[in-house]
């Protein structure tokens, strides 16, 4: 996150000399908050759009289309989004949660934004988000196996154990109570007399 | 034991002191067949469950180890069966000084009705059935406590101390090491 | 006399409908989601989507959302009077309950910058129209490793054994 500001501000001050003193910028990150990427668990996708310049960005729109419906669905939110407005100095997030169809390599590329640089001007001015680059998208199976707790596995192992552990407890219990309720009564017959 | 065996026969000559003895030492050295069936059965079965846990949990490939599979299972049964033996050895001596009093009251009212049996014959009877009690009870007791020690030793050193080996190397330690350990054990203890 | 009352009351009700800025009677429908296994996520999401309607006849206002005391945009989606409010919070941080989003229109939220830049309480604002985000909390994994237990009960059930035997060969 420090290493995003840090970039973002030398970005910002690079750019910000040669520019005019007026107008918006936008920055925008798009960033995979996940551990682990996994077929058909939820990855969350969180754009974070910074306007870095100095007046409100207006007519905002992000499109991202590299989640092709094929590979992802989308459980949260959507791809495609407009804001009216992005004050100066401040930043909007955008969070969408999809979930991968299948496994295996995927390049998380960059989605696209087009806004308005100010009041005056008419043209859009088109920028692309961060990369998060590849990942590997785990099939289901391997992650299950790496960590699922297998309780089912276990009760079936204690009931396995069970009566490897459980008859010849029992046989010397019986046999051992009896013989001590034996000598027990004869010591209290002992003491009678 | 000789003592032991002197003043339950009471005034028996001593001639009968070394029969009994004999008898006794016939009981216990011998490890019948059937004791030793019962060993190497019971030991196959204890030593073949943690392939279970390898199999479901530590996810090992079953087709290239069963090689491993099978020697590690028979070395285990044969280091498992000889923990049985030693521990029921150490336990059958002590469980029949305690048993002694109960066993012979109980046998002595069963056969007071029998007047046609000799006094000699009683007495022998009574130091069968004693040398039988102890035998079942040392040997339930020893397959039940080998067997609690033999699992938790697989579960931990399998899940704790060889965490990081590969399935294949953990199941040929963590189940040889802890056949190894319980043979060691068994005969360590007096 | 009646004709001029007439006349204005008309226009005043066409002016009414035409210059509609503002949201009379507004219902919202909304859709949440929240991720709900967080055994492979570092955050948690919360995603609300919804559909505004009005009796007056408006077209994608601009709206505002109070999240966590932060005043952001809406997002405006494809579809025309439909929004998404969404934000993340950290895993750990993350507290399970009812979330509420309070959304204002453009005058709502000038008037929150303004109590806001005067020190007045920002909640006497009254919102256009509130959001109810339900987060019921996330699979964060097993409580106990099963691995660990299973080697505790073992180990009770050997120190049994064991402390039996103690007990005969004493």
């Amino acid at each position: 996150m420090n290493l995003l500001l840090v970039f973002l501000a030398v970005l910002a001050f690079v750019s910000g000399n040669d520019e005019e003193e007026t107008g918006a910028r936008l920055l925008v990150s798009k960033q995979i908050l996940n551990k682990y990427l996994v077929e058909d668990k939820d990855i969350i996708v969180k754009y974070t759009l910074y306007n870095v310049g100095n007046s409100a960005a207006l007519g905002v729109q992000l499109t991202d289309n590299s989640f092709h419906p094929d590979a992802f669905a989308v459980v949260g939110g959507q791809l495609n989004m407009k804001l009216d407005r992005i004050a100066p100095g401040t930043n909007v997030s955008h969070v969408v949660v999809v979930r991968p169809r299948k496994y295996g390599y995927f390049n998380f590329t960059a989605a696209e934004i087009n806004y308005r640089p100010s009041e005056e001007v008419k043209e859009l001015q088109l920028a692309v988000t961060s990369e998060p680059g590849e990942g590997l998208i785990i099939a289901f199976r391997d992650y299950d196996k790496k960590f699922s707790p297998h309780v089912l596995d276990w009760m079936a192992f204690a009931v396995m154990t069970l009566p490897s552990l459980l008859i010849p407890f029992l046989l010397w219990y019986s046999s051992k109570s009896k013989y001590e309720k034996l000598s027990k009564h004869k010591k209290e017959k002992t003491s009678k007399d | 034991m000789k003592n032991s065996a002197a003043k339950s026969s009471g005034k028996q000559p001593k001639s009968f002191t070394r029969e009994e003895e004999l008898l006794l030492q016939d009981f216990s050295r011998n490890v019948t067949t059937k004791s030793s069936a019962l060993f190497y059965g019971n030991a196959l079965i204890v030593t073949s469950i943690p392939i279970w846990l390898f199999y479901r949990i530590h996810m090992i490939d079953v087709y290239s180890s069963i090689i491993s599979f099978i020697v590690v299972t028979l070395v285990s049964t044969y280091l498992v069966a000889l923990a049985y033996k030693n521990t029921k050895f150490i336990l059958k001596h002590k469980v029949a000084v305690k048993r002694e009093e109960a066993v012979t009251r109980e046998m002595t009212k069963k056969l007071a009705e029998d007047k046609k049996m000799s006094k000699k014959e009683k007495d022998e009877r009574i130091l069968w059935k004693k040398n039988e009690v102890a035998d079942f009870e040392a040997t339930t007791f020893s397959i039940f406590y080998n067997n609690a020690l033999f699992l938790a030793l697989v579960i931990f050193t399998s899940f704790y101390v060889l965490k990081t080996f590969t399935p294949a190397v953990n199941y040929i330690l963590s189940v040889g090491s802890a056949g190894g350990l319980i043979a060691l054990l068994s005969t360590g203890s007096q | 006399m009646v004709k001029n009352i007439l006349f204005l009351l008309s226009t005043l009700t066409i002016f009414s409908l035409g210059v509609a800025d503002t949201c009379t009677n507004p219902q919202v429908a909304a859709t949440a989601y929240t991720t709900n296994d967080a055994t492979v996520l570092t955050n948690i999401a919360f995603v609300a989507e919804f559909q505004l309607s009005c009796s007056s006849k408006v077209n994608s206002l601009p709206l505002y959302a109070e999240i966590n005391g932060r005043t952001v945009p809406a997002a405006r989606l494809s579809e025309a009077n439909k929004y998404q409010v969404s934000w993340t919070e950290d895993l750990k941080k993350a507290r399970s309950g009812d979330y509420n989003v309070n959304l204002y229109d453009e005058e709502g939220y000038a008037a929150l910058r303004k109590a806001a830049r005067s020190g007045e309480d920002p909640s006497a604002v009254k919102p256009l129209v509130t959001i109810v985000v339900n987060y019921p909390g996330a699979y964060q994994g097993p409580w106990v490793n099963t691995d660990f237990m299973a080697a505790v009960l073992a180990v009770l059930v050997w120190y049994l054994a064991f402390s039996a035997k103690s007990k005969l060969l004493a």
